[in-house]
């Protein structure tokens, strides 16, 4: 049963692609509990499947995919069990909505900011006519773009990338969901703009009461608005914990791996530290840890039976077994037992 | 937009400038004898006399500025088998307003068939069975791979049985005005129809449309608002290419139905072999052309907010 | 039953050592000890099995409409081009005579002579229907139309392909010269703005008319202008991959042009060449059955498609002799429409986007 806590939760959910006639196990069987409230980042390389799993909460899987097993809580209800659109309709935008990755692309080119704005309103906000319009107007101001008046009658074409990703961010929030999930909002853009769009979202999350769930491959990301963290690896999550928890004592030599990778960590006239291999193709039925062939230290249960989450503490658990009571002891590499000591979180 | 349709008209000018340039050349290369009435009966001077009155022993650079002199007057010569004597424009002017009744109308009647059948095909390739589409897709096959010269023929034996109406056309029996505007419609029924549901699936297949998804806008209102529309607008560089479809068709549909327009007129003209009245209407065909993908562009322009000041920032 | 299921050969044998490592019976001390760790385990996901040709191809396939049409293409063409050899086959000019019983005009009976028999007249055998002697009947001066309508599917086929070739050939010669030198770009457009508003039937019609007919002319007439559409559909994919960000990156890490060129130019271009090529072929015979109807198609002693159904659209007003339409016609349409479908199915299937499942 979900914690009463949680807004959002996640049990044993698999979902499969067919893909060329062969099946793809894109999520295999993750349990996850998204705390009212909070910020949650969930971090893992290209192709872990962090987007599959956040979009199957809002019904957005390709025609290609489907839920296959588990459940998705919300509200009392288990959205893994909607069928129709008329049930999905109940969630996206009013309480799930999204902010996509690039934002490029993600406007109609041929309707105005100010349409695409007011279509979230009018579905939404329950407002008709001029006070749509208002809203609209109000809901380009709220997300720092100065004279609205103007730039509601402007097409996407007319704007920026870090400009359309406010207007996305707008829109989104024009429809006063509960959860917001923002997929690699910040990726197709500038450095120096994806500051900018991580505060403003920070801000919204805090005056609206926001639940946020980023997802991200990028650690600096993370570090900077995540209160907790959630590791995914070919389609699994293998460690959750808070932000401190997972960056200064992390379990999973997953996280080890991909904490490792930081270039922040590397000693300058050394190589950058690289995981050794590639992600598992999910094409492929996976027995075990997933990471087990990647992982120089895995032991030979790794290949046989997969983990089950061992709690760390109250807040954070990990799937390996190097946390079984009979699993020798591994210490976690030297330079990540220094990002400890240092004290401070990699700033991207 | 002002400078970009200004441009637009100039570059279309320059076309039909050069069109007629052409024109005049393969003028040259004509059968002499397309300029007399029984050539046959002629002797060698006869012929000569006859050509230089026509001005066609003239130097080439000579005869190219008469033409362009002419065509700007719009002075094409006169007919010389056909209606012996009579100022071609004249004969041309005559069978316009017909053709252009029937073009029209089968336009319309394509869009207002065309379309609605390319949004259930679009529609219908979310099914499961896709039967709508498929049934499309083998409407549209037939009409474009099947010449239509052959569906012509059979449009116009099998369907003038049935009762009132007829094998020819009668301008003052309106059921005979159907079929050959019908047959004119066929092709582009199946064109638009064909590309509004490509259109319609690639859009549907982009970012805007899966944040319109995720924003909670219902799939019956993102088809109509926003892929619909989207689709639509390139669509509309298509309006010029079926105006020459149904300019083409129209060669041989009025004939077949000895329809008195400007398509029987060309077809009649080159069974005879009347020179100036086939250069008069080539030209006049080429202008139609031309003049369709000037509005093609235009209102393209119109329709895309990206196009004018898209080129400014460098293209997308 | 192997717990890893794989599907290429490269991957069989890390994924045999992964199974073997998973069925291995463990004691409860050995399952907690580290497994041996091979490197190149690691890289067993990451070999993908994706071919652009295969998949092409797997995609075709998969397409039954389209195999089905390539089935039925591959036999005319090739019984069209066997027909020759039959033993039936026959001159398609040679006008046959028969000797039958003279017809009274008015009466509709046989004229008899002094004795009351018959009086046979040597006559062409026309308008005979299909049987036994003339397998597809006689058209309306007595020659035979089976071998009139395969000696015009062969000629009509001929113009078709002939337009193709020049097409294909022009279209990328022109269109990789246009793409690949910047200097003739603006020359190149400006020729083809001109050009491409002038209806092609336009000018099969305009060059028909000042030239003789003839197959020539008609394969010149249609060439004349077919190729703009493919130089230009060839020049923007020149351009487009010409200044794709991987050709780029690509030629940063040393990759010569012909390697650029084999590797990411052609796979597209061929499959483009391939489409235009199977569609260039019914546009073809849809403008000779128009120009001929128009009056200005290859003289009647060539038999072509379009002469047939002409032929047989003026005698179609009487039932008896419609098999003389119905027959050209049902060639005809197997023909164009088997190229359209293959032509649109290639397409589909060369598009990477549709190789997905």
């Amino acid at each position: 049963m979900p914690n009463e806590n949680a807004i959002l939760s996640f049990e044993e959910l698999e979902i499969r692609f067919t893909l060329r006639g062969q099946v793809l196990n894109a999520i295999r069987g993750i349990s996850l509990d998204v705390m009212q409230g909070e910020s949650l980042a969930i971090v893992g390389e290209s192709g872990s499947g962090k987007s599959v799993f956040t979009k199957s909460a809002m019904g957005l899987l390709d025609a290609n995919g489907a839920i296959t097993g588990g459940h998705i809580w919300y509200g009392g209800k288990d959205l893994a069990q909607f069928k129709t659109e008329k049930e999905w309709l109940t969630i996206r935008g009013k309480e799930i909505a999204m902010v996509m990755q690039d934002p490029m692309t993600s406007l109609n080119p041929l309707k105005t900011i100010g349409d695409q704005i007011t279509e979230a309103v009018l579905l939404h906000q329950g407002l008709k006519g001029e006070a749509a319009r208002k809203a609209a107007m109000d809901a380009l101001a709220a997300v720092g773009i100065d004279e609205p008046e103007r730039r509601y009658r402007q097409y996407p074409h007319e704007f920026s990338g870090g400009m359309r990703q406010r207007v996305v961010i707008a829109i989104a929030v024009a429809c006063r969901p509960k959860v917001l999930i923002c997929d690699e909002p910040t990726t197709a853009l500038d450095v120096t703009i994806q500051a900018q769009i991580l505060d403003l979202i920070k801000a919204l999350q805090k005056k609206l009461d926001l639940t946020t769930i980023y997802i991200t491959h990028d650690l600096g990301v993370v570090a900077n608005v995540a209160d907790r963290i959630a590791v995914m690896y070919a389609g699994d999550i293998v460690e959750v914990g808070r932000c401190e928890e997972v960056f200064y004592d992390p379990k999973h030599p997953y996280t080890w791996a991909l904490l490792s990778s930081l270039p922040q960590l590397g000693v300058k006239g050394q190589d950058l530290y690289s995981i050794q291999g590639t992600p598992p193709n999910l094409f492929y039925e996976v027995h075990g840890d997933a990471f087990a062939p990647r992982n120089p230290q895995a032991l030979n249960i790794d290949f046989v039976e997969r983990p089950p989450f061992f709690q760390v503490s109250p807040t954070h658990k990990a799937r390996t077994w190097l946390l079984d009571p009979r699993a020798p002891k591994v210490e976690p590499p030297e330079h990540i037992r220094q990002l400890r000591q240092k004290g401070g979180y990699p700033h991207g | 937009m002002v400078k970009y349709i200004g441009k637009r008209l100039l570059r279309s000018l320059l076309t039909l400038f050069i069109i007629i340039t052409i024109v005049f050349a393969l003028l040259r290369l004509m059968p002499i004898e397309g300029y007399f009435q029984n050539f046959e009966k002629m002797s060698a001077t006869q012929i000569q006399v006859g050509l230089q009155q026509l001005g066609l022993t003239d130097p080439l650079p000579q005869q190219l500025l008469h033409f362009w002199q002419g065509a700007v007057q719009g002075d094409f010569g006169v007919s010389h088998k056909y209606r012996v004597g009579v100022d071609v424009l004249e004969i041309i002017a005559g069978k316009i307003p017909l053709s252009l009744a029937i073009g029209l109308t089968s336009l319309a009647l394509a869009l207002l068939i065309g379309l609605p059948l390319g949004i259930l095909m679009a529609r219908s390739t979310r099914t499961r069975w896709k039967i709508g589409d498929k049934l499309g897709t083998v409407f549209v096959v037939v009409i474009q791979a099947i010449p239509s010269a052959i569906y012509y023929i059979f449009i116009q034996f099998y369907c003038s049985q049935l009762p009132g109406f007829s094998m020819f056309f009668d301008a003052k029996r309106p059921l005979t005005w159907i079929l050959p505007i019908c047959s004119l419609a066929l092709g582009n029924v199946a064109y638009y129809a064909m590309w509004l549901r490509r259109y319609m699936v690639d859009e549907a297949n982009k970012d805007y449309v899966k944040l319109a998804r995720a924003k909670g806008v219902p799939t019956a209102e993102i088809s109509r608002r926003h892929v619909f529309r989207n689709a639509f607008v390139p669509l509309v560089q298509f309006i010029p290419t079926s105006v020459i479809l149904t300019l083409m068709g129209s060669l041989y549909v009025e004939s077949l139905y000895s329809i008195p327009g400007m398509g029987g007129l060309l077809v009649n003209a080159i069974q005879i072999q009347d020179n100036t009245l086939v250069q008069a209407l080539v030209l006049l065909y080429a202008a139609i052309s031309i003049a369709g993908l000037l509005v093609g562009d235009i209102l393209m322009a119109v329709l895309d907010p990206r196009i004018t000041l898209g080129k400014k920032e460098g293209g997308r | 039953m192997a717990i890893f299921r794989i599907k290429d050969s490269k991957t069989q044998a890390l994924a045999d050592s992964l199974d073997r490592q998973a069925q291995r019976q463990f004691t409860q001390e050995e399952l907690f000890q580290f497994a041996p760790y091979d490197p190149g385990a690691g890289e067993r996901g990451g070999y993908s099995d994706y071919s652009y040709w295969r998949s092409t191809l797997r995609a075709f396939r998969k397409n039954r409409v389209a195999m089905f049409f390539l089935c039925v293409i591959l036999a005319t063409l090739l019984f069209t081009f066997l027909e020759p050899l039959l033993p039936y086959d026959r001159e398609p000019n040679t006008i046959y005579y028969v000797e039958q019983a003279e017809i009274n005009l008015f009466t509709r009976k046989p004229v008899l002579d002094e004795k009351g028999n018959p009086v046979m007249k040597v006559s062409r055998a026309t308008d005979r229907a299909p049987g036994e002697e003339f397998w597809f009947g006689t058209n309306s001066i007595g020659q035979d139309l089976w071998s009139q309508i395969w000696s015009g599917t062969r000629n009509s086929l001929f113009i078709g392909f002939s337009v193709a070739c020049v097409d294909a050939l022009l279209g990328i010669l022109v269109g990789v010269l246009w793409g690949y030198v910047r200097k003739l770009d603006f020359l190149f457009t400006e020729l083809y703005n001109i050009f491409d508003n002038v209806p092609q039937t336009l000018i099969v019609v305009i060059i028909s008319y000042v030239l003789r007919p003839g197959m020539g002319t008609m394969i010149f007439a249609m060439c004349l202008t077919s190729w703009l559409a493919t130089a230009r559909f060839i020049r923007n994919q020149v351009v487009i991959i010409r200044d794709r960000d991987y050709n780029l990156a690509s030629r940063c890490l040393g990759t010569s042009t012909g390697r650029i060129i084999t590797k990411n130019l052609l796979p597209y271009l061929v499959s483009i060449i391939t489409m235009r090529m199977a569609l260039a072929i019914p546009a073809a015979i849809n403008n000779e059955v128009f120009i001929t109807y128009i009056g200005l198609g290859v003289p009647l002693e060539t038999p072509t498609l379009g002469n047939l159904v002409e032929a047989g659209r003026k005698v179609m007003g009487e039932a008896a002799l419609r098999y003389q339409l119905f027959i050209p016609v049902v060639i005809l349409a197997t023909i164009t429409i088997s190229f359209y479908i293959i032509g649109n199915a290639f397409a589909d299937a060369a598009d990477p986007k549709n190789h997905v499942n």
